[in-house]
């Protein structure tokens, strides 16, 4: 009996461990399993698949094209975030038949930098980065690949520019970690606040500014936001993942409101007034396009900002009263023109920006640590 | 005074789950059971009760819902509980290997099982939170105490002081409590006077399965929109707020809402007035709790009130 459950116990730990890291097929893959395997291939990044972000962004993009012209599409999970386990998954997808690995997240530059030379009749489509070595001294995107990098600070600048010309004066910036694209939108959120403010002639405009420093949920965060709530701020721009969900729940408790990000997210709250969005499954398509139409690009690194619809406001179910659609028109129409320059979150010699350089005078950004 | 409000509601939000599973905890150390699959039972509570609400949040809402969901949580505790009782008392197991097992598997259990079973596959589940009392009916209008106590409240609130009343009661002025209490501190001694110590373990076991199972609902509504698999490692916390309050009732209290007050600080110390010009890290805040426990097992180490026999799976033969 007591083997019995040494046995028991071992399959339990053994299932379990299987269970946390094993590599999860897709569950809703309606692509017909044909003899050379799954064609379209997408390696996640941290975060499950059904994250409300990244991930489920960029799959969704590769199930919407995949199943309009009925090519077989499915996703591997790599069992940890390492290089070493991201061309695990990579190696995984090329044996089972990938001819295109889409890979969401800069933490893939690195492992795409190694694998466009391992397999060199694959094509990879890098989201959010460009492909590099380890110590980021040599930069090179085979012909096989592609970087598609967007322009948070654009879509950030559209929120925080919405956000001050629908009234709202005391602001709150909540990103995860301080990873480039969280800065840039955190940066172009609060260039937007200080633009509308200088329109609208207001005097002072209040921005607190963190980072969590991780992509979940936890009652700090939460705790976090219903003390900005309560000391007088109006609208976070919670932009992280899971962050969102603590910061919607104080939301919720204080009344007030929340701005998402990466994807529409007005359907998780009522307090999501608007959501600053990246085109991720419309790039993720067109570069699909692309290739199956024999012109892939690869070897350039393509920026997706306004003017390639990559960031936008979904306005349709934007909660604002004062902001209206022909002002949104109006901004986005100057993004795209280029009238608008704004700081990112490093300058064109790869020097770190601060908050103290993106030359703001009515919004007073503090840095909470 | 609104800040000072504030900072007393969510140490709440932090300190009843811990206060009620670290409760758990200490029935089953002084039934003589180890128990760090804590964490497993809270995610596994957690589980079940915010399925159902998810599953029932169109049909009901508000108190009730939360009423039953608390049933199932503690239901799906003292279940999943069985498991290490089993293994541990039963079979004479190593309970920290026993108790590992649980944690691994639970988080994996949840994720496979809320794909599974979810119309859309995802692991998430979600919930709208229609338990939040803004102000409790005559008591949320006393002056000052009812800011404190009696606004933005969840009942989980009360029932959680509930608990801690009925654990001294039970643990110290019942025949049960001191069975109990014997088999964790010499149960050989207790099996000579005719306690059944086997069963008296797998109460002490069952209940800190179904506290824990409670705990976890209570962590996860106040705190975010939806269920993840996670408790974020609070049943571990639980278990220093145990130690460092010696395994004694009041005392776990006086420890959770250390721990609580605490994390509250370290993350809303921006907007609390002195703490926000002293230019302390918040790093400084986190780590506190931790520090202090560390000095108190130094200096209790000598007197330690660790049950005697925990972690020693009972043999009726050895001696």
């Amino acid at each position: 009996m007591k083997k019995f459950l040494v046995l028991l116990l071992a399959f339990a730990m053994v299932f379990s461990l299987a269970a946390c890291g094993g590599t999860e097929p897709a569950p809703d893959d309606d692509g017909e399993p044909v003899a050379e395997g799954y064609e379209i291939a997408m390696i996640t990044d941290i975060g499950s698949i059904d994250d409300k972000s990244f991930n489920q962004g960029t799959w969704e993009g590769i199930v919407a094209y995949a199943e309009e012209n009925g090519i077989t599409h499915k996703y591997y999970k790599p069992t940890e975030q390492t290089t070493d386990a991201y061309l695990a998954s990579i190696q995984l997808a090329v044996e089972g038949g990938a001819k295109v690995v889409v890979t969401p997240g800069f933490l893939f530059e690195e492992p795409i930098f190694i694998a466009q030379d391992m397999y060199e009749d694959v094509n990879f489509i890098l989201i959010d980065g460009n492909p590099h070595n380890a110590d980021y001294t040599e930069f090179r995107t085979n012909d096989n690949a592609v970087g598609i990098v967007y322009a948070e600070e654009e879509s950030g600048y559209l929120a925080g520019y919405a956000a001050v010309k629908d009234g709202y004066t005391k602001l709150g910036f909540m990103g995860g970690m301080a990873v480039p694209a969280v800065v840039r939108f955190g940066y172009g959120f609060a260039q937007g606040a200080e633009a509308a403010a200088a329109e609208l002639g207001i005097p002072s405009i209040e921005l607190k500014y963190h980072y969590t420093g991780n992509f979940d949920a936890t009652p700090e965060t939460q705790t976090l936001a219903t003390s900005w709530y309560a000391e007088g701020v109006e609208v976070i721009f919670a932009c992280g993942g899971l962050v969102g969900n603590s910061v919607m729940s104080a939301a919720e408790a204080s009344g007030a409101a929340v701005i998402g990000v990466d994807v529409d997210q007005s359907s998780e709250s009522e307090t999501v007034i608007t959501s600053a969005m990246k085109g991720l499954a419309a790039s993720v398509q067109s570069a699909l396009e692309a290739y199956y139409a024999g012109n892939f690009p690869g070897g350039e690194a393509l920026v997706y900002g306004a003017a390639q619809d990559g960031v936008q406001l979904p306005m349709e179910t934007s909660k604002f009263e004062n902001f209206t659609q022909a002002d949104y028109d109006a901004v986005f129409a100057d993004l795209v023109a280029g009238n608008i320059k704004l700081v990112k979150d490093t300058d064109a010699s790869g020097k770190e920006m601060t908050l103290n350089d993106l030359g703001l005078s009515i919004v007073k950004a503090t840095l909470v640590e | 005074m609104s800040i000072l409000y504030l900072v007393v509601q969510q140490t709440m939000f932090f300190s009843i789950p811990l206060l009620i599973v670290a409760l758990g905890g200490v029935f089953t150390e002084r039934s003589g059971v180890t128990n760090i699959a804590l964490d497993g039972m809270m995610i596994m509570g957690a589980f079940t009760s915010i399925f159902f609400i998810n599953q029932m949040q169109s049909t009901m809402s508000g108190q009730l819902l939360l009423l039953i969901a608390i049933l199932i949580a503690v239901v799906t505790g003292v279940v999943f509980s069985l498991l290490h009782a089993y293994a541990s008392v039963n079979m004479k197991s190593d309970q920290i290997i026993s108790g590992t097992a649980l944690n691994l598997f639970a988080p994996a259990f949840a994720i496979y099982v809320a794909r599974m079973i979810q119309e859309n596959g995802v692991q998430q589940i979600t919930f709208s939170n229609t338990f939040r009392i803004s102000s409790v009916p005559v008591l949320g209008d006393i002056p000052i105490l009812g800011g404190l106590l009696f606004k933005n409240a969840y009942i989980t609130t009360y029932i959680g002081l509930l608990i801690l009343v009925i654990s001294v009661i039970v643990l110290y002025k019942t025949r049960f409590g001191l069975r109990l209490r014997a088999c964790g501190e010499h149960p050989h001694a207790a099996d000579s006077v005719g306690i059944n110590v086997y069963r008296m373990r797998y109460a002490g076991v069952m209940i800190s399965g179904g506290l824990a199972g409670l705990g976890g609902l209570v962590f996860v509504i106040p705190t975010s929109t939806q269920f993840n698999a996670t408790v974020s490692g609070y049943g571990f916390l639980a278990l220093a707020v145990m130690i460092f309050g010696q395994w004694k009732p009041m005392r776990v209290l006086f420890a959770a809402f250390f721990f609580g007050l605490m994390k509250t600080i370290a993350s809303a110390y921006s907007v609390i007035p002195f703490l926000s010009t002293a230019q302390i890290p918040s790093d400084v805040y986190k780590m506190i709790p931790f520090i202090a426990t560390l000095i108190v097992l130094a200096f209790s180490s000598k007197s330690s009130q660790a049950p005697r026999a925990v972690a020693v799976p009972y043999d009726k033969g050895s001696r």
